[in-house]
């Protein structure tokens, strides 16, 4: 979902109404180990599940949107063999920050516009976005190429409107006892987006134990992405600029490893363990983000102006470490004190760029009156920053290796609150409604603020709303 | 602690569990609670994947629940 931030205005217009079905990103869909799947008691044979849901995410003040229908089916066979499929497709638009400081004047941010030898002709520009001619530069692709500029007025978050992107996943996995074990699955997933790509290869070995109160879980995850950014591949801790980059593409990888304990504590008491460890490595850097290097005393966004009259702002493009280890734990306790549900799930998490973070989430499904059921949930979140995250750099500083003003890189607070309002058709079919609101808090006022710094927020952190829409069927 | 450390306690930790497991949990007569959807691992596997994807977009974590990301350039 890395969003394109430039875009064709023809293609655009074209790509606007169509809103195919995709497939889903395989990670999404889960086998529900033995120990604790939904049964018909009377066959002891798990149900099949069919379920087809439309999303719909928005931010506050402009910010990204997003729409997304997504489908997935789960088959059980008489033998124990699951089939597993998932289609997803969203489409992103919106503003999105780029990266930089807010100032209390206006800055104006130049990207590439068009490639050399490209055949689009360009009128216009979108996002409030105007079409500059640049200078001949040495290396440069195009004899005369052009850029987009866009303006961000005086006291504002500088963000690129002009992003749009469109994502098609989806996902096929089978599974079946073999060896002794009872679950042996593999699973295959492929996504595709304007300027990114992955591909995922999974195994999994599910074994029961203790009368199948207890599911032993081991999976590998092997990921394969490439980023092609509109533009290029920006030469990282470079200044930003609408030149056309050599390097098309970069690419990639990423293994995890889960093992996990499914454990039916009591008729009424289940409960789920996940330790997990992962590692990748390649390109992991925002390929459009920037970083600003500003006056150490006034506080103020360096400016620059290039042969041909363009005044811009002279930022970073960010650069993160080509490799990442993580490591989560993650403990789920569900109950069932009929009519109510409640579950707890906690996680820590740690990983070799310096965050740590810790989630606790708390659900509780209240059945109501007739068919129907109430669920609603609070998530409370927090991490630390990456060791290289900085909301800016100064200008009198050497330039480090590593830095980023992501803000998902930072230290913040998340709370999300949401509820789900349900309705059994049948006993084995429903449709539901659901609607979350998230909101980041981060220290947008940090002591160390230089100049007109100390009278911005520097946090560029979200406030989501997002609403759901779905129907799930059980049947043999 | 180093993290191979942690990995080790952790593993040791899931080890000694799964031996715990043994002397827990209902009978088979004892599991109709656990076989209705509501009481299944991951009932609503849609409005977690939207959860996770989204969640995996804005924050710097991921995992736990499954694997992380499903493979987006949206982190």
């Amino acid at each position: 979902m890395q969003l394109n931030k430039s875009r064709r205005p023809g293609q655009l217009r074209d790509t606007l109404a169509t809103l195919s079905l995709g497939l889903v990103a395989a990670n999404t869909i889960h086998v529900a180990p033995a120990a604790a799947q939904s049964t018909d008691e009377n066959l002891s044979l798990p149900y099949s599940q069919l379920d087809a849901a439309y999303l719909s995410y928005q931010e506050a003040n402009g910010r990204v949107s997003a729409s997304e229908p997504t489908a997935s089916l789960a088959i059980h066979g008489q033998g124990g063999q699951v089939l597993t499929l998932g289609l997803t497709a969203d489409t992103v638009s919106g503003a999105t920050p780029n990266g930089a400081v807010p100032s209390d004047l206006a800055q104006n941010f130049v990207t590439p516009l068009k490639a050399s030898g490209s055949s689009v002709t360009v009128t216009t520009a979108s996002g409030g976005s105007t079409v500059i001619t640049l200078p001949p530069t040495p290396g440069q692709l195009a004899a005369a190429a052009l850029g987009r500029m866009y303006t961000v007025p005086g006291n504002n978050l500088p963000m690129d409107r002009a992003f749009y992107d469109e994502r098609k996943a989806g996902t096929i996995g089978w599974s079946q006892p073999l060896f002794g074990i009872d679950q042996v699955g593999a699973s295959f997933s492929y996504s595709t987006e304007r300027d990114y790509s992955s591909l995922t290869f999974s195994g999994r070995l599910a074994q029961d134990f203790n009368d199948h109160n207890s599911t032993l879980n081991l999976s590998v995850n092997f990921e394969d992405d490439t980023s092609t950014p509109y533009g290029g591949v920006p030469t990282p801790m470079t200044a930003m600029s609408g030149q056309w980059k050599n390097t098309s593409s970069k690419g990639r990888t990423q293994t995890d490893v889960v093992l996990g304990l499914t454990e039916v504590m009591s008729r009424r008491w289940l409960a789920q363990l996940n330790v997990s460890y992962g590692i990748s490595s390649g390109y992991q850097n925002d390929p459009y983000r920037i970083v600003s290097v500003v006056d150490p005393v006034t506080g103020e966004p360096l400016m620059q102006t290039d042969t041909a009259g363009n005044t811009q702002v002279y930022a970073l493009y960010e650069n993160r470490p080509g490799s990442r280890t993580r490591e989560s734990v993650y403990l789920d306790n569900k109950f069932d004190f009929d009519p109510v549900i409640p579950e707890l799930s906690l996680r820590y998490y740690h990983d070799s760029w310096g965050i740590s973070s810790q989630t606790a989430e708390l659900t509780t499904k209240i059945k109501l009156f007739g068919s129907f059921y109430l669920t609603p949930n609070v998530r409370w979140y927090h991490q630390s920053a990456a060791s290289f995250f900085h909301y800016y750099l100064l200008s009198d500083q050497a330039v480090p290796t590593y830095a980023s003003s992501d803000s998902r890189l930072g230290r913040f607070t998340s709370l999300t609150y949401g509820a789900q309002l349900g309705f059994n058709l049948t006993d084995h079919s429903e449709i539901y409604v659901r609607g979350e609101y998230a909101r980041q808090q981060g220290d947008g006022h940090p002591a160390y603020a230089v100049g007109q710094l100390r009278n911005q927020d520097l946090f560029a952190g979200i406030k989501a709303t997002w609403f759901m829409v779905g129907y799930s069927w059980q049947f043999h | 602690m180093t993290r191979t450390l942690r990995i080790a306690l952790a593993i040791t930790a899931l080890a000694l569990l799964t031996s715990a497991c043994a002397s827990i949990g209902p009978k088979p007569w004892e599991k109709d609670l656990m076989a209705r959807k509501e009481m299944s691992v991951n009932p609503y596997p849609l409005v977690a994947a939207a959860d996770d994807h989204i969640y995996f977009s804005k924050e710097a974590s991921s995992g736990g629940r499954g694997f992380a990301g499903g493979g987006c350039g949206c982190n």
